[in-house]
């Protein structure tokens, strides 16, 4: 019961984050379009210097930090100029920023809040491939709530089988169910 | 029957009834958290993913811009081929229709300029069907039977939001174990709040 009530948030969250999933078509309807593109948040020259040999994590880090944007992102190298992309992986705002060290311009584009757009971002997140520590206690947190559901399956199967007065009816339920997910699960 | 023995009764026979969603989306997240795990595995047994069953010339008109969809269906039928399907530009010059059920998956490519068609299919993978079944639902599909599973996906969201209601109440009714469960409560209210605004 403690579990369940410290993990009500990630319940809510993935509940309706899947309803708004499974209903992409109508809530694309709803809101007029896709989820909305990045729009420009600013503009600035940036020089800094970079070691020579530094990758684009290290250099998308390095800017990161400067601009007090720290936290869990992406990053890679374009070709064709040479500039910086960084994905910062923010839940509620999340930014691209684009590093032209040519040009020293740097430029930050953000993602406009949206219900939708923010509630399939966090159904999504997860994993341990960041290097900050609260990312990984997230991704734990995920692992918590998967451990959490499974142990709710077994104790719920426990309490029920304790309970003589509903184990007849429930056994009905839990076939019930049985049989229709078997059913779908061979005939789609 | 009261409200209390109503509410207890609620929430055990919804959840015995929907226990194989439970189940299979509990583990399947867990093969997408450790998505990274399971590829290593798989790739160490260095099989194809992919076999092909067929390639043939084939002629499809392809519109450049616009739906696919219906490219797509006209692929399958002339091929025999049947299933829920997605269809999706690869390149200017391929045009992919990946169909897929919960137990196997194929892959079909048309090559525009060439003229031909690909048809792959994929090695049963227990992480993908798990994967697979949690990432399936939606309502765009042809088929009633999909269309219906895409209600059983609405009626667990439904069910969780209850469950989450029924426990609340069920909790409130027992005084003893409230100061420990406003505790568990608070703190995973705060500690998701943290997650949002930090991470």
């Amino acid at each position: 019961m403690y579990l369940a009530l410290f993990l009500t948030p990630w319940v809510l969250m993935y509940s309706v984050s899947t309803f708004v999933m499974n209903h992409r078509v109508w809530f694309r309807g709803l809101y007029g379009g896709p989820p909305p593109p990045f729009v420009l948040e600013r503009e600035m020259n940036y020089s800094a210097s970079f070691p020579g040999d530094a990758t684009p994590k290290q250099v998308a880090r390095q800017i990161l930090t400067s601009l007090n944007l720290d936290g869990a992102f992406n990053s890679s190298r374009r070709g064709r100029d040479g500039a910086y992309i960084i994905q910062r992986i923010d839940p509620i705002t999340p930014r691209r920023i684009t590093y032209i060290p040519s040009e020293a311009k740097l430029t930050i584009e953000k993602l406009p809040w949206e219900s939708r757009a923010f509630l399939e971002r966090m159904h999504r997140r997860r994993g341990y491939q960041h290097d900050e520590a609260l990312e990984d206690l997230w991704a734990f947190s995920v692992d918590l709530f998967i451990a959490g559901m499974l142990f709710w399956i077994l104790s719920g199967l426990w309490m029920w089988w304790e309970l003589r007065v509903t184990r007849k009816l429930g056994g009905v339920f839990a076939l019930g169910g049985i049989a229709l997910f078997g059913f779908f699960l061979l005939a789609i | 029957m009261t409200f209390p023995h109503f509410n207890r009764r609620l929430h055990l026979y919804l959840a015995l009834t929907l226990l194989p969603w439970f189940l299979m989306y509990g583990i399947s997240s867990f093969a997408f958290a450790h998505g990274d795990y399971f590829e290593q595995r798989d790739k160490a047994k260095g099989l194809p993913l992919w076999t092909t069953r067929f390639e043939r010339s084939y002629s499809i008109e392809v519109p450049d811009t616009g739906d696919l969809r219906p490219v797509g269906e006209r692929i399958m039928r002339d091929n025999g081929l049947t299933g829920s399907f997605g269809t999706y530009r690869e390149s200017a010059n391929q045009l992919d229709v990946y169909i897929y059920t919960f137990l196997h998956s194929t892959q079909v490519k048309y090559r525009i300029n060439e003229k031909k068609l690909i048809v792959e299919d994929r090695r049963f993978r227990f992480d993908h069907f798990l994967t697979g079944m949690h990432g399936r639902g939606g309502f765009e599909q042809a088929s009633l039977l999909d269309k219906l599973w895409g209600v059983l996906v609405d009626l667990v969201c439904l069910g969780m939001i209850l469950w989450i209601a029924t426990g609340l109440y069920m909790w409130w009714t027992v005084p003893r174990v409230r100061a420990w469960g406003w505790l568990a409560l608070l703190g995973g209210i705060a500690s998701f709040a943290l997650f949002l605004s930090k991470l």
